[in-house]
């Protein structure tokens, strides 16, 4: 009898149809229908069963019974996997040999940030979390820039070394500056789709793409960027990577209702749940998750299941709560990029020389970078008090700079944790001695 | 401008009683042409205020949040990317702020939001760093709270943490704020001091019609996010003649009210008229308070000083006032610890320090919520100001 419920997508008629079931009319001003049955209902599928998960390939590569490969060439599919790659390699070799033990990507959700970056126009505006490095990197964001952000460097434009490693930006990318208060960006990704509907010459043709993961979901943020989009129609496609953890908290100490999926349509959000281990799954999904939402100018919701495979962070050691096994089954049996692998070699559009080939490449490539990078100073001392203000500096910050000045004047040169990091500046802090 | 013109004893119950009255107000076209530091942006000379442009300009009668009204279609004429939204303001607002703006500028650029206000400062914070203008509204200054994460973290971080490559100039959060006579603890609360150690944010507090147009119209093009909290006892009770045009008038720029030379009074938002009260009570006390007023005291001269910024504030026109009285006196409405005033007597006492004839006075709300019944033991009022002018001028 609530068949209908669940079914905020479906058409007039079959709504009507669906109504006139219901004999006792509807409330005024709603269209609930008026019913004697005393039953309750809970999350959105009327039979109980949880949200279905969109799939293309199965865990060896092969499209499944009834699946629709999306559209790609070999060159796109090519790139497609290069850039996965290029994730993890980046992962392991900052890992091993970066000294501060502050950077870490991820793996395991490879699919997921290529697969949906690949399906979005390059000039859609992204707000993301701090897990979405692939969607810059397919967007062309050198390694160069990836290393001098991390490393803080004076070619760190993202955050001129403010910020934490893989807090990245660059508005020539489209990719706003990451921070890591979780889910601020969700309630400013709907106002910059609304912006982007504002805008003569962007209407019609971006979106607002935001990415979070599960447990940032829990946060307020959420439910008001999730209602704000929906409610003032705003072009925003929201992409919730939902990996199992959030840090030791698994998912079901996070939520008691079917994921992330199952709150769209409670905002009146066109909602799908796609395997997030599957890029083509991702690639198709959110293909026309974007179009829908360019289209109509309306929010839409794309819930991508996946597992962190990594830890948190390096300073995060997940065996402490879950079982290293565990991690190990999953890498082996629904890992996303042996799946693209395996496709690609299906269609003879991959081999074993490229692999052996792409592997040496990745890893000297982000090797040249790091060393680099790992060379260059950082900017100069200054930038600790600019771009606090736009326009005039404050008098409080002048008077700040100049104390700190008379201090390094006075201790610079002989105070060590100071007199040592000087020398990591370009011009050594120089400028305010003068 | 001065004091000197005959101010009516306070009616019985008003507990701000001067704002009717009050000479600070300009009710003449002539004196609102006149207002210090006024900058019309529409003149070509920018910054002029040459005879011939002021003299063909026209002057309403307004009340605050008619000037605020006034404010904000003007921005929305003369920038088509700017857009007005908060709760209920699309019927006009429930202090009438944005009369007649959605029928005017259409429900796309004036709209109402879901309840939320966590998330109307995000929604603006994401406008202004598209480069578009967002003037939201928070119903209440007690009410933005739920967004304090967005405004301290992400607002005010946002062109720093960025490198400067991305910023929210654009973004201005209207508030109404102190209170009302019967607000109680959530529709009376004075939240600036909690701002205050939010570097990359402007505060800003007018006093009048005139001053709200003028700052409101400054914030807005500011290319930094500010909070600009409005005074809601003023929005009906403070009228001036305000200037048609457009028009700017300085952030983080103290506006000298009466000068003097024994005593400074800092003050901003509706605790001006208070003050202006008290400064008269002092020369002139009510047969009730004639005993209790030093007769060494009632000739004192009293420098009255509108803060009008509150972050970043005016430092210069203080301590040089201070320099000149010796004595400061610094009048808020919010509680004592951990608010404006402090912050303020410290840079002073460290600036003016063999100066200062007597400590930092500070007349404030007491460290208590905003107790209904209790209200006008609460605020600062003109008996309060009084009491601390004499201590001031005594100590």
């Amino acid at each position: 009898m609530f068949r209908h419920l669940g079914r905020r997508a479906a058409s007039c008629t079959a709504r009507k149809r669906t109504y006139s079931e219901f004999k006792h009319g509807n409330l005024p001003h709603s269209h609930s229908p008026i019913t004697t049955d005393l039953e309750f209902f809970n999350s959105v599928r009327p039979d109980g069963q949880q949200i279905p998960t969109y799939r293309v390939l199965d865990s060896v590569g092969q499209p499944i019974d009834g699946s629709t490969v999306p559209e790609i060439d070999e060159s796109f599919a090519r790139k497609l996997y290069e850039t996965m790659m290029l994730l993890p390699t980046l992962d392991t070799l900052l890992y091993s040999v970066q000294r501060q033990g502050k950077i870490s990507f991820y793996h395991g959700e490879e699919a997921t940030v290529v697969g949906s970056a690949a399906a979005l126009s390059p000039t859609d505006e992204v707000l993301g979390q701090y897990r979405e490095m692939g969607v810059l990197l397919w967007r062309g964001f050198d390694l160069d820039s990836i290393m001098s952000q991390c490393l803080g460097n004076k070619e760190d434009k993202a955050t001129k070394g403010r910020q934490m490693p893989v807090h990245f930006g660059s508005p020539q990318h489209h990719f706003h500056t990451i921070s890591s208060p979780l889910a601020t960006q969700i309630p400013q990704a709907a106002g910059v789709g609304y912006a982007l509907k504002r805008d003569p010459e962007r209407r019609g043709k971006d979106c607002a793409v935001c990415y979070f993961g599960e447990g940032a979901a829990s946060e307020g943020d959420f439910h008001a960027g999730m209602l704000l989009a929906s409610t003032i129609p705003s072009p925003t496609l929201f992409i919730v990577r939902n990996n199992g953890f959030a840090i030791s908290t698994p998912s079901s100490e996070q939520y008691y209702g079917d994921g992330i999926a199952a709150r769209g349509p409670g905002y009146g959000i066109d909602t799908i749940r796609v395997d997030g281990n599957d890029i083509l799954a991702v690639l198709g999904a959110v293909r026309e998750a974007r179009r829908r939402c360019v289209q109509q100018g309306r929010a839409v919701l794309v819930e991508s299941m996946t597992y962190r495979v990594g830890h948190h962070s390096t300073s995060d050691d997940s065996f402490a709560y879950r079982a290293r096994q565990e991690v190990e089954d999953r890498k082996k049996v629904d890992n996303p990029v042996s799946r693209l692998r395996l496709f690609l070699e299906s269609r003879k559009w991959w081999s074993d020389d490229e692999e052996t080939e792409l592997k040496a490449r990745l890893k000297s490539e982000i090797l040249t970078a790091f060393k680099r990078a790992e060379n260059l100073s950082r900017w100069e001392l200054k930038e600790l008090f600019s771009d606090v203000y736009g326009g005039d500096e404050p008098w409080n910050l002048r008077e700040q700079r100049e104390e700190l000045g008379e201090l390094l004047k006075k201790y610079g040169t002989v105070w060590e944790p100071w007199k040592k990091e000087r020398e990591k500046f370009s011009g050594s802090g120089d400028e305010f001695l003068s | 401008m001065s004091t000197e013109a005959a101010i009516e004893p306070p009616p019985a119950g008003g507990h701000v009683p001067s704002i009717a009255t009050s000479t600070l107000l300009r009710s003449t076209r002539e004196a609102a042409l006149k207002t210090p530091s006024i900058r019309w942006c529409d003149d070509p000379q920018v910054g002029s205020s040459s005879s011939v442009l002021v003299d063909s300009r026209e002057t309403r009668k307004m009340n605050t949040y008619q000037a605020v009204r006034d404010a904000m279609s003007i921005a929305l004429n003369k920038d088509e990317t700017a857009v007005v939204f908060g709760e209920d303001v699309a019927f006009g607002g429930v202090f009438r702020c944005t009369m007649g703006l959605a029928e005017e500028f259409g429900r796309e650029r004036v709209f109402n939001t879901p309840l939320t206000e966590q998330g109307i400062a995000g929604f603006g914070i994401g406008l202004a760093a598209m480069g578009q203008t967002a003037i939201a509204e928070i119903q209440f200054s007690d009410y933005i709270y739920p967004a304090f994460d967005q405004l301290v973290n992400e607002a005010a971080k946002l062109r720093y943490r960025s490198g400067g490559q991305y910023n929210v100039g654009g973004l201005t959060i209207r508030t109404p704020t102190m209170a009302v006579g019967h607000g109680g603890l959530y529709h009376s609360q004075s939240p600036e001091g909690f701002f205050l150690g939010a570097a990359g944010l402007k505060i800003v507090i007018p006093r009048s019609p005139i001053q709200a147009k003028g700052l409101l119209l400054a914030s807005i093009r500011d290319p930094n996010p500010v909070i600009f909290m409005e005074p809601k006892i003023l929005y009906r009770s403070a009228i001036e003649q305000v200037p048609l045009d457009d028009y700017e008038l300085p952030l983080s720029q103290a506006e000298i009210l009466t000068s003097g030379s024994d005593l400074t009074i800092l003050t901003y938002g509706t605790p001006v008229y208070t003050c202006e009260t008290a400064i008269h009570h002092l020369s002139q006390p009510p047969p009730s308070l004639d005993a209790l007023i030093p007769q060494s005291v009632r000739s004192a001269s009293v420098e009255l000083i509108d803060l009008r910024t509150i972050l970043p504030w005016d430092v210069d026109t203080v301590v040089k006032s201070v320099q000149k009285t010796g004595r400061l006196l610094i009048v808020h409405e919010a509680g004592r610890t951990g608010g404006v005033a402090g912050e303020i007597a410290t840079e002073i006492q460290k600036r003016c320090f063999l100066r200062l004839e007597a400590p930092v006075h500070r007349v404030t709300g007491w460290d208590t919520p905003v107790a209904l019944q209790y209200e006008k033991f609460y605020i600062p009022d003109a008996v309060r100001v009084l009491d601390g002018i004499i201590k001031a001028l005594t100590y």
